[in-house]
Parts: structure tokens; C-alpha cells; sequence
């Protein structure tokens, strides 16, 4: 997709759609058009103090603080009045109740306000759209990695199919909460800054490794290093950076074992990471190893993609409202549980021609990585 | 649009009346004046699809008079009320402000 660079004068032809994310700690409000072009895409983070997590009811405060301007910015720099919408998008599920409603009540409200319809979107599923539209993957298995989600998926049938998860915790939220240990700072992201840590990492220390079939379980890994950092690091035995370095080999090993499994099975080449956790790039190092010596491709984003944005949820909303997808109001609900495998991905189904655009500009970055693997990796930081 | 605080500080006085023994001894009444009948009604419907989370310890019901939401809880338990009704004003704080951002737009 185009950078929100070249906003006003040139409307993209098409349908334009509003999306409005708030399902965690972030809130965004983004312009798009049918043919993927971002024409903006503020958000706003709520950021806690170190050692701290965000609580619902705070979360959802900081929302509502920030809607209302951001919406105003979405609009201006994309350089759109109301009446220029298709419809207005929103975050349905899954995500933390209080945080969900914010932008679901205000895109009911604009809804009214501006006679759009609505549409309700799956956020797991605006994830991977986002992801093959930006990278131009075709056809991955993904791997969503983010806070609160941990899912390997590919898609069958009509519907994104969920091959291995976590059975407790997410990735994010293991890294998330041991970040809190170490009181690291949650600005930008306590897993941000978790991997500028481990790349000082020199020692490792042995973990639990815990595969279980196709699925993954990380609670038992984050108690036993909480455990191992008070002692260790009283005794001296290893640094703080040790610790991150250790962890991210482990977490990530485990996740490379599980999406390696689901390509076997899909008889698949290519690795699409989206999700909070997939900006982390030594992630991204050991999939793209593991992806070039299948002689697959992995595609993946930076963080302007593959945190929550708005974007997103204007985007795959856009695909539904396209394939006559929308949402009345009495259903325009949001919801703390909504798997994956729910939603019926009816535009895949008809085959969407992909992205012109946005296929070139991914393609483009291989050649500057200059490794000699054929892999993708799309958009410069 | 104006929020009546004047009417809300009183409906919070009322808020701890238990008269009645139904079990919902505790209410509290909110009226907000959205300037027109069809401002209240866009506050009304959007903050209708939500229900209440426990609605065998609060309800909520709501209605439009003239240019008026008006809205009543009552609950089996004060802090039901207040934790209802705050995030209920709250979210409906916002929902005025985009009335009276975008609300103009259609009318003019």
C-alpha cells in the first residue's frame, strides 16, 4: 500500500472506506481506498509506566480522549469530507471489552450521523488482509503474533483456518509482562524494547521449550524466567540482556517450529508474519531462514502495518462492503471473543484481483536486502 | 447540546433512595438535551445496541422526548450503579461531541 504521502488533490478511484480500531492499548482511524492506497492513518498509544500493564477501564479512558481528534485528523490529511465515504468500519472482536466499545459506538454515531452504512470487522482477519496487501502475498500461511493473539492460519474454503495457537498466553503478552519485570520502559512498546535489549545478549540460558503438537504455551515459560531473573540476576549470573536474548530465541524457535508444521501440511511456501510481534526483526531473521531453506518466501511489514491501525479495519471492511457485506445497526454489537475461523472471507472466494500498486513497491525491497534468498521482505523502516 | 449537570447532580441525589423493596432500590434518572428530536434519537439508537453487561443486577432503559434522551437505571446494588452509569456517560459524553461535530453537516 502507498505511504499516506500523497494525501488531497489525487483521490484513488473507488469506494473510500473509514476504519476505526480500538480493541487494545492503541487507537487508530484510517482512510483507505478498493484500491489499497492508504490516504491516512493516525493513532494514538496509551502508554503505562514501566512495570505496568494497561487495565481496561484506563485504556478505554485514553479512547475516549483521543477519538475525536483523530478522526478530525484522519479526515483532513486524507483530505475527505464525510460525504466522500463508502461506509464505516469498525473493530468488532476480539479485544478487551471497555477499549472495544469506544470505536464502536463512534462508528455507529457517524454511521447515523453521515446516512453511511456500517461494516463490522473480524480484527485477526484485518490483520492478515492488511498483510497480503501490503507485502502482495498471495496465498500464505500466516502467523499472527501480536498481545493478545498467537495463531498460525491459512486460509481453505472460505474461511481462514486456524492450524495451531496458543493454549494460554500470547507471544506479546509473555514479552509484554517480562518487560514489566525488568521495568522496562512501554515506550514504544515493551517488546520494542525487549529486542534492542537481547541483541546485547551474549549468554543464553537454557528455557522450557513448549510445542505441543501444533499448538504453543508460553505462561509456563514466562513463570519460570520470572522465577530464573530475580535469581540470576541478584547472583550475577547473567544480565538483563541475557535474559531478553534467551527468551526471544526461544518464543521465536517455537513459533518458526509451528508455522514450518502448518506449510508441511499446506503444502505451502510462503510465510506472511503479521501481528504487533511481527515487526520484531530477529523474528523475522529466523522465519526467513527457516522459509529459505524450504525455498519458500517470507513477507512481512514494519511497524506502521502490522501494529493496530485503522487502516486496516477500513480495508477489510471495504472488501466486505464490496462483496455486499454490511452491517445493520441492531447487530453492530462488539464482542471480547470472535475466533478467526468466524468470519466468512467472501472476497477471497471471488478471487480479488491483488493490489497492483502495492505488489511492486514489495518486490522492489528484495533486491536492496541483497541476500541472495528470494524473499520479499516488504517496506523499508 | 447541553448536558444538563444541574438535573444530573440531582438525579445523583436521588441515586440512593430505597423506598421501594423490589430488590432494585437503586436508581438514578439522566436527561441530556441534544437541541432536536433527531439529535437524540442518533444518541439514543447508538448507545441502545449495547446492553447491559448484568441485567440481572442493572438496567437501563432510555427514551426521546421532544429534543431529550432521557435515561433511567436502577440497580440491586450501588455499586452496580455507579460502575454502569459512569461508563455509560462516559461513552455518551463522546457520542454528543461527534452530534455536535458532524451533526450540522446533514441537517444543513
Amino acid at each position: 500500500m502507498a505511504s499516506p504521502s500523497s494525501p488531497a488533490k489525487r483521490r484513488p478511484p473507488g469506494p473510500l472506506a473509514l476504519g476505526l480500531e480500538s480493541s487494545a492499548n492503541k487507537i487508530g482511524i484510517g482512510v483507505v481506498s478498493m484500491s489499497g492506497e492508504i490516504l491516512s492513518n493516525p493513532r494514538h498509544t496509551y502508554i503505562t509506566p514501566p512495570g505496568h500493564g494497561f487495565l481496561p477501564r484506563e485504556t478505554a479512558q485514553h479512547h475516549l480522549v483521543h477519538l475525536l481528534p483523530l478522526l478530525r485528523a484522519a479526515l483532513a490529511e486524507a483530505g475527505v469530507s464525510p460525504a466522500d465515504l463508502a461506509c464505516v468500519c469498525y473493530t468488532m472482536g476480539p479485544g478487551m471489552g471497555g477499549p472495544l466499545q469506544v470505536a464502536a459506538a463512534s462508528a455507529r454515531a457517524l454511521s447515523l450521523l453521515w446516512g453511511k452504512p456500517l461494516v463490522a470487522v473480524n480484527h485477526c482477519v484485518a490483520h492478515i488482509e492488511m498483510g497480503r496487501a501490503v507485502t502482495g502475498a498471495v496465498d500464505p500461511v500466516v502467523l499472527y503474533v501480536s498481545g493478545g493473539n498467537t495463531q498460525v492460519i491459512a486460509y481453505s474454503e472460505g474461511r481462514y483456518r486456524i492450524f495451531g495457537e496458543t493454549i494460554d498466553i500470547a507471544v506479546g503478552n509473555c514479552l509484554d509482562r517480562f518487560a514489566r519485570i525488568l521495568e522496562l520502559s512501554n515506550d514504544p512498546s515493551p517488546g520494542y524494547n525487549i529486542e534492542q535489549l537481547a541483541k546485547k545478549g551474549e549468554k543464553f540460558i537454557d528455557l522450557p521449550y513448549v510445542v505441543k503438537g501444533m499448538d504453543v504455551s508460553f505462561s509456563g515459560i514466562l513463570s519460570f524466567i520470572e522465577a530464573a531473573a530475580i535469581e540470576k540476576l541478584k547472583s550475577n549470573e547473567c544480565t538483563p540482556a541475557d535474559l531478553c536474548y534467551s527468551l526471544q530465541e526461544t518464543l521465536f524457535a517455537m513459533l518458526v517450529e509451528i508455522t514450518e508444521r502448518a506449510m508441511a501440511h499446506c503444502d505451502s511456501k510462503d510465510v506472511l508474519i503479521v501481528g504487533g510481534v511481527g515487526c520484531n526483526e530477529r523474528l523475522q531473521a529466523m522465519m526467513r531462514i527457516m522459509c529459505s531453506e524450504r525455498g519458500g518466501r517470507l513477507f512481512a511489514t514494519d511497524d506502521r502495518y502490522c501494529i493496530d491501525n485503522g487502516a486496516m479495519i477500513a480495508y477489510t471492511g471495504l472488501l466486505a462492503y464490496a462483496h455486499g457485506v454490511t452491517t445493520p445497526l441492531e447487530e453492530s454489537t462488539f464482542t471480547q471473543r470472535f475466533r478467526t475461523d468466524e468470519v466468512h472471507a467472501i472476497w477471497r472466494e471471488k478471487e480479488m484481483p491483488v493490489l497492483n500498486n502495492i505488489h511492486s513497491d514489495a518486490v522492489t525491497e528484495v533486491s536492496v536486502d541483497g541476500v541472495s534468498l528470494p524473499t520479499p521482505m516488504a517496506v523499508e523502516s | 447540546m447541553t448536558s444538563d449537570r444541574t438535573e444530573l447532580a440531582a438525579a445523583m441525589a436521588d441515586a440512593a433512595d430505597i423506598t421501594s423493596s423490589s430488590g432494585w432500590d437503586f436508581t438514578c434518572d439522566y436527561e441530556v438535551d441534544c437541541g432536536s428530536e433527531e439529535h437524540a434519537y442518533i444518541v439514543y439508537k447508538t448507545l441502545a445496541v449495547d446492553k447491559e453487561l448484568q441485567p440481572d443486577k442493572v438496567r437501563r432503559e432510555m427514551a426521546v422526548s421532544g429534543g431529550k434522551l432521557l435515561v433511567h437505571f436502577e440497580a440491586v446494588e450501588a455499586r452496580f450503579l455507579r460502575a454502569s452509569f459512569s461508563a455509560f456517560v462516559d461513552l455518551m459524553v463522546l457520542v454528543t461531541k461527534l452530534v455536535e461535530e458532524y451533526g450540522d453537516v446533514r441537517q444543513a
